[in-house]
């Protein structure tokens, strides 16, 4: 269990030292909580502390790193709830190719390709799961080898396959599937042998737990679980099964992250099976079919879900448009703090008068939050005017400011020359009265 | 069934025949004896509270009334059911104001016990008697009081200023070589040489006033004290809004208009225009002149130390937050440019961080804090509400920004705490009507903090606004109305108050002044989060801030400003700041406490994340969000309620 | 080794709330439709079943947007030029529910004679939006609460600022509210207190919570309901009412589904990826505790009833 700050302080020398860094132990002490410093950096802390604090700060469920010219990371979770703190370690994406399909290296070379931008990201898929089916295994892990850098996933029961596939795969990091309680053994020397992760299944979590010891004893640390289910509802239950008990009941045999196949109910349904998994838990998930619209898709919801929420909630920056705008109506100027924006569009928006609204990049803060931090100055400003081509727009060259920054508009009058610098009620919910009064 | 009920008030005796089940008001009524009842009867405000000297009262509230009190035989008026013959005593209305258990008056200044002068004050006043020079005796001036400072005054080593020197012959002459010298010693450090600030000619009475000043700058308000340094003894005290509000209200306006061209000297004489003000006007109330003054010491936040000292304050406002000095020298009063003796010694008092400054420090110390056994809460309710939670073992800090609100400043018709403003309001459930009082009982200016908390928590509990602050435009009343800022409610009339002008509150100073009580109450909470101690778990509430001269801690639990607990629980300390630069100034122990508890401080940034937006919303609401946290408003919400229905 | 299951046992319950005024009621709606009453996390079988799925919801208008994504307007066709037509369509489409949005060009009159004749093209439960505007929805609601009493509708969208009016008009003739707040606990919490301090039982308030669609914000909506019904379960009275989202109205407002040129071509099918927009944001808002779903294209709604279907299928 996570200690406070004030019981870690307890363990801790309590004299002020400085020595690491922090001006008093209770400093660095919460820090140690929010698990933003290392112990390390304090040399008096006794060994029966060290032990303690180790303990509670060991992650649940094990990081597993595939790897190969690229990597990808599945663990180290800590919630049930991604507002609780984060989810860390984004699902990777992979994409299921048939060593019997004439098509793979195309099929693969298509999905390798796909590249798409989000909110001045690049995503791509993280890998391919190769199957033997009844065709050429190996060479159809060659094939795909050749193709992408990305790790691989390697589905097959037969574990002297296995072992001249991975012969293939030196230096790699690579996800064998799958071990069950039958074939473990050369599956886990296969693993161990080549460093792979292992996927386990069985039909029961006591089950689950035998088993990764047994291939924990075997000498294989990396493992991963595919829980089954029948439906969307099963596996839901099972997935949130799983989390709770590596999370909340501590249960480090059950501490390894999860794969799920989304194509399992046929390819109308796989885009709501992958994000089910993406946003319930999974640590990998396998696509059956590759579309650029669906990897799109699946690719922002992933990011979406992992997206760090203890982060100030931003709006997008940018000029949006509230009941219609044409070019005689008003400019106005905030920040792009959501509840900022909310407020103003929606004052803005209910009384039914036109305008544009210009959000500027303030790192998420509010109006005078972002202006006492210096998020929110003349530059900034008029940066977001000119880079949004707020002229273009309209036919009066004229924006209004907060009341709250009225202070600015004299460093924005010569920033935006050519520009009237209006200011505007201090409260949003005056915007409404002042549009209609002041600015006709 | 008919029962006497006998009325004694104002030494005068009535009595009325009244049925059983009648409410002991109704029967005051009757009786011809009235007792005023501001909330409209409904248990609320307590100023209807009588002795039962005779028979006895079935009564339905006592909320208002401590155990004691009943004990007693204190009942209220509106809350008590006649069932038998009784014998009333109406008290007269300030006793029982006095009495009322919810109502923390700032505590008295005190001269601490301990005091000795001679032993802990870094002043002293000695003095001489030098042998005047002859043909034979060819000593220089200075090399003779120094040679008598070293023989009568155990002074080994001394300094002096030029200024001095040049009129050290003629007061060592027309005092006929009798002098009194004050000097400043060191007392930390015996080994550093004592400096001298005024030689007066002949002997000077020791028990004459020897003067020091502490001061407090807040952002809002500046308050300075006139101390005798020999006795220990407060003999003035006075405070004015600080100069610089024209510049800004907050400590960030004024960071960014010290660093516009001029801005930074324009500042530093705008808040000492202010300081000198208020030495000038302590000096006349007891009749001493500015120059008397030998000392100086200062708490305030680092913003305004840094703008006293003019020292560049742009740091503090950006991240990373740093200070140019947390820290200060002592430093003489004319570099400073405060109007004391021009030898006299500014002592600033250190700070922990750019948003915890010497204000708190020196709050800290005054308010005990660092020595409780248990865990305990310390707020200083000002501009920026700085909020310490800890014990003797650890101390925790954080600085969120209330604004100027609760010292009366940033709302319409808000002022300080001085002759005229509103202290306390209470607002009748049914008419909507209010009743107020004003300090000093002339007509109203405005309406100071307390008073705003009291007007605000009235409000919120007899409907007038909603959980949200919210004015009910439908309450069917005329003092509720659509202003030009939403809607407002009409405390005084323009016929009752002194400008002749109508006294409002609008929708806009709800809303600050609910930012402001839910910045400080997010504070509170973020704070415990942060180091994992439950708030519930403090012991004291200790209140600083300057809103009047006491806090009805019942209404700043029912707006939510206070966490709610037992009244008893909470301590209100009125001005901390100026009350530890009082205690740092009489002794050189406590000075050298402050530094001591600045170094322990662990100061908390509560930006850092999401969680203070989160707690802030939550608190954005009347009491709270989360109404279990505050059972004893839920309590009174539901009573009312109960109480309607029954009427 | 054995394992035993963790099961939450919560203190709290979400309330049900029912929609739609049969005839025995003084309305004229085929049937019913309850939503709520869950005692757990979302489709958590091994904890209790759910009670009530959610329901699918069509949005329709007064009068044929001008600014819905061509793909909308070509799958409804000419029925989007008549409200009675296009709620048929939606209930052939499988909508459990009809939405229907009136506009800043409804006269009173003309809201409360197009509310009519919804009513009468359809027996579903009826869900009436004001235009969105404080003054206008108080215009068109009252009349529309007033002429509608036993039909039990839900009405909005009530927010903050305008909740009393609306709120007294639901009061007065037996409808439900929609309470929307912008994405936040607090502030949802705190509009049902103000909502159901002026007397209205909270079985007659459902919370819109405001979602964002995928990529635009969505990550908020989705905590901000989990946050929600956590708290509910934990047995805070004033978020135990079930939820009210609009996956149509946001995920058709984003550029990805609205438009099928000028984009880029890593977007991938124009038609494909708008329903899996739709889709996806929806089925987000499901796994997080949406008890009624408003959508806008029928390929959306079959997508998401099935799922609907499969979570709560043991």
């Amino acid at each position: 269990m996570a200690l406070s700050g004030i019981q870690i302080y307890k363990l801790l020398p309590q004299t002020n030292c400085k020595e690491c860094g922090f001006p008093t132990c209770l400093a660095f002490a919460m820090k140690l909580a929010a698990k933003q410093v290392e112990l390390g950096s304090c040399p008096y802390v006794s060994d029966a502390s060290k032990k303690q604090l180790a303990e509670s700060a060991a992650p649940p469920i094990r990081l597993i790193t595939l790897k190969a010219g690229t990597e990808v990371k599945a663990g180290n979770e800590v919630v049930m709830f991604r507002h609780e703190k984060t989810f860390y370690n984004k699902p990777g994406l992979f994409v299921r190719v048939k060593a019997s399909d004439p098509e793979l290296a195309a099929k693969a070379a298509k999905a390798d390709a796909y590249k798409v931008n989000y909110v001045g990201m690049d995503f791509t898929v993280d890998g391919f799961a190769v199957e033997a089916d009844g065709g050429d295994f190996v060479g159809a892990v060659k094939a795909v080898r050749n193709m992408t850098r990305r790790p691989l996933i390697l589905i097959a029961d037969d574990a002297a396959l296995l072992d001249s596939a991975l012969s293939l795969l030196a230096g790699e990091s690579a996800l064998i599937y799958a071990a069950n309680s039958s074939n473990y053994e050369a599956l886990a020397d296969v693993a161990k042998k080549y460093k792979a992760a292992l996927v386990l299944k069985a039909d029961s979590f006591d089950a689950f737990a035998d088993l990764t010891q047994k291939v924990q004893a075997k000498g294989v640390e990396d493992m991963v679980l595919d829980l089954g289910g029948k439906n969307l509802g099963e596996w839901l239950a099972r997935s949130t099964q799983a989390r709770r008990l590596a999370i909340k009941a501590n249960q480090r045999a059950l501490g390894y992250p999860t794969i799920f196949f989304a194509g399992q109910s046929g390819p109308e349904k796989e885009a709501v099976y992958a994000a089910q998994a993406i946003a319930k838990y999974a640590g990998f998930v396998v696509l059956d079919t590759f579309t650029p619209e669906l990897a799109y898709a699946l690719l922002v919801l992933r990011e979406n879900i992992y997206t760090d929420p203890q982060k100030p909630i931003q709006v997008q920056p940018g000029i949006y448009e509230i009941n219609s705008p044409n070019a005689d109506s008003p400019v106005l100027v905030t920040t792009n703090f959501s509840i900022t924006y909310f407020s103003v569009a929606n004052e803005v928006e209910g009384s039914g008068l036109p305008a544009w609204l210009v959000v500027t990049d303030a790192e998420g803060m509010s109006v005078l939050t972002a202006w006492a931090a210096g998020k929110f100055d003349a530059e900034r400003i008029a940066k977001a005017i000119k880079g949004f081509d707020v002229a273009s727009k309209i036919n009066k060259k004229r924006i209004v400011l907060p009341g709250h920054v009225a202070v600015l508009s004299g460093e924005l009058e010569e920033e935006l020359a050519g520009w009237e610098i209006r200011v505007g009620p201090r409260e949003a919910v005056d915007l409404p009265a002042f549009m209609k009064q002041v600015l006709n | 069934m008919q029962h006497t009920i006998s009325f004694t008030h104002n030494e005068k005796q009535s009595s009325v025949s009244v049925p059983t089940g009648t409410m002991l008001s109704d029967a005051a009524h009757l009786a011809g004896v009235e007792i005023g009842q501001p909330c409209g009867g409904q248990g609320r405000c307590g100023r209807c509270a009588v002795l039962v000297t005779g028979g006895n009262v079935r009564r339905r509230s006592t909320l208002r009334l401590s155990p004691a009190d009943v004990e007693q035989g204190y009942a209220l008026a509106c809350q008590s059911v006649v069932e038998g013959d009784v014998v009333i005593n109406v008290p007269p209305q300030e006793k029982i104001e006095r009495r009322l258990t919810t109502d923390r008056v700032v505590a008295e200044v005190t001269v601490p016990l301990d005091y000795d002068f001679d032993q802990h004050q870094s002043i002293h006043r000695v003095y001489l008697e030098l042998t005047p020079p002859t043909m034979e005796d060819q000593t220089d001036d200075w090399a003779r009081l120094q040679t008598v400072l070293r023989t009568q005054a155990n002074i080994p080593e001394v300094i002096c200023s030029l200024h001095l020197l040049q009129t050290l012959g003629k007061t060592l002459r027309d005092g006929e070589w009798r002098v009194t010298v004050v000097v400043d010693s060191d007392m930390e450090f015996p080994e550093k040489p004592v400096r001298l600030i005024e030689v007066f000619p002949g002997r000077v009475d020791d028990y004459s006033p020897l003067w020091g000043c502490a001061i407090d700058i807040g952002t809002t308000t500046v308050s300075l004290w006139l101390v005798d340094l020999v006795s220990g003894h407060v003999r003035a005290q006075v405070a004015e809004y600080n100069g610089q509000i024209a510049r800004g209200e907050d400590v960030i306006s004024r960071i960014i208009y010290s660093g516009k061209a001029g801005g930074e000297q324009e500042m530093r004489q705008l808040v000492l225009d202010t300081i000198n003000d208020l030495l000038e006007t302590a000096c006349k109330r007891v009749k001493a002149r500015p120059e008397d003054v030998m000392k100086a010491t200062i708490a305030g936040n680092s913003t305004m130390m840094h703008l006293l000292l003019g020292i560049p304050a742009g740091s503090i406002r950006l991240s990373p937050f740093i200070t140019a000095v947390n820290h200060p020298p002592v430093m003489l009063a004319k570099e400073v440019g405060i109007n004391i003796h021009h030898e006299g010694a500014v002592d600033c008092l250190p700070g922990v961080a750019s948003y915890v400054g010497a204000d708190i420090t020196a709050g800290v110390l005054s308010s005990g804090l660092e020595h409780a056994e248990h865990v305990t809460l310390f707020i200083d309710v000002g501009t920026n509400g700085e909020i310490v939670l800890g014990n003797r073992d650890w101390l925790v800090t954080c600085a969120c920004s209330a604004g100027p609100a609760f010292e009366g400043a940033g709302v319409v018709n808000g002022m300080r705490a001085t002759q005229g403003a509103i202290e306390e309001v209470w607002i009748n459930g049914e008419t909507f009507e209010p009743t107020y009082r004003v300090i000093g009982g002339g007509k109203p200016k405005g309406i100071c903090g307390s008073g705003l908390i009291s007007l605000l928590a009235e409000a919120f509990l007899t409907g007038v606004i909603d959980k949200a602050g919210n004015v009910n435009l439908m309450a069917g009343s005329s003092r509720v109305r659509e202003g030009s800022h939403g809607g407002e409610y009409v405390i005084v009339r323009g016929a009752e108050s002194e400008s002749g002008e109508d006294i409002v509150i609008t929708r806009v100073d709800i809303d600050n002044l609910l930012r402001a009580k839910a910045a400080i109450y997010a504070g509170f909470s973020i704070l415990a989060d942060t180091v994992g101690v439950p708030l519930e778990m403090a012991d004291r509430v200790l209140v600083g801030g300057s809103f009047g001269k006491y806090i009805n801690v019942e209404k700043a639990v029912q707006i939510g400003l206070l966490p709610d607990m037992e009244w008893s629980r909470f301590e209100f300390l009125g001005n901390t700041s100026v009350k530890g630069a009082y205690a740092a100034l009489l002794d050189w122990r406590m000075r050298d406490r402050i530094t001591e508890i600045a170094k322990r401080m662990t100061y908390v940034e509560l930006s850092a994340d999401n969680s203070f937006y989160d707690a802030f919303t939550s608190a954005l609401f009347l009491p709270h969000t989360d109404m279990s946290r505050f059972p004893s408003v839920a309590e009174a919400l539901s009573s009312k309620v109960e109480g309607r229905t029954s009427d | 080794m054995p394992i035993e299951i963790p099961k939450d046992k919560w203190p709290g319950s979400i309330k049900k709330v029912t929609l739609g005024g049969t005839s025995a009621e003084g309305g004229t709606r085929a049937k019913s439709v309850t939503v709520g009453g869950e005692t757990t996390l979302p489709y958590l079988h091994f904890e209790a079943p759910t009670p009530n799925k959610p329901l699918i919801a069509i949005e329709i208008k007064s009068h044929k947007p001008d600014d819905w994504s061509p793909l909308l307007a070509e799958i409804w066709g000419d029925a989007m030029n008549d409200p009675a037509r296009w709620a048929q369509k939606a209930e052939e489409a499988g909508a459990d529910l009809i939405v229907l949005a009136l506009t800043l060009a409804d006269s009173p009159d003309d809201a409360v004679k197009v509310v009519k004749s919804v009513l009468g093209a359809t027996g579903l439960p009826l869900i009436v939006w004001g235009p969105g505007q404080a003054e206008k929805d108080n215009d068109l609601l009252v009349p529309v609460a007033e002429a509608t009493k036993g039909e039990k509708l839900m009405l909005g969208i009530c927010e903050d600022k305008n909740y009393r009016t609306i709120v007294a008009a639901a009061m007065a003739n037996g409808h439900v509210i929609q309470a929307r707040t912008p994405m936040d606990v607090n502030l949802a919490k705190q509009l049902n207190i103000l909502i159901t301090d002026m007397g209205l039982p909270a079985d007659r308030i459902m919370m819109d919570p405001t979602t964002g669609a995928l990529g635009y914000g969505i990550e908020y909506g989705y905590s901000v309901m989990e946050r929600l019904r956590l708290a509910a379960l934990q047995g805070d009275a004033m978020t135990q009412l079930p939820m009210i989202v609009t996956p149509g109205f946001e995920a058709w407002k984003a550029k990805e589904s609205k438009v099928g040129e000028g984009v880029p071509e890593a977007w991938g099918d124009w038609k494909a990826r708008a329903i899996h927009w739709e889709t996806l944001t929806a089925i987000a808002l499901v796994e997080s505790g949406a008890d009624i779903i408003v959508l806008r294209h029928p390929e959306s709604v079959k997508r998401v009833k099935d799922t609907i279907e499969e979570l709560v299928t043991v």
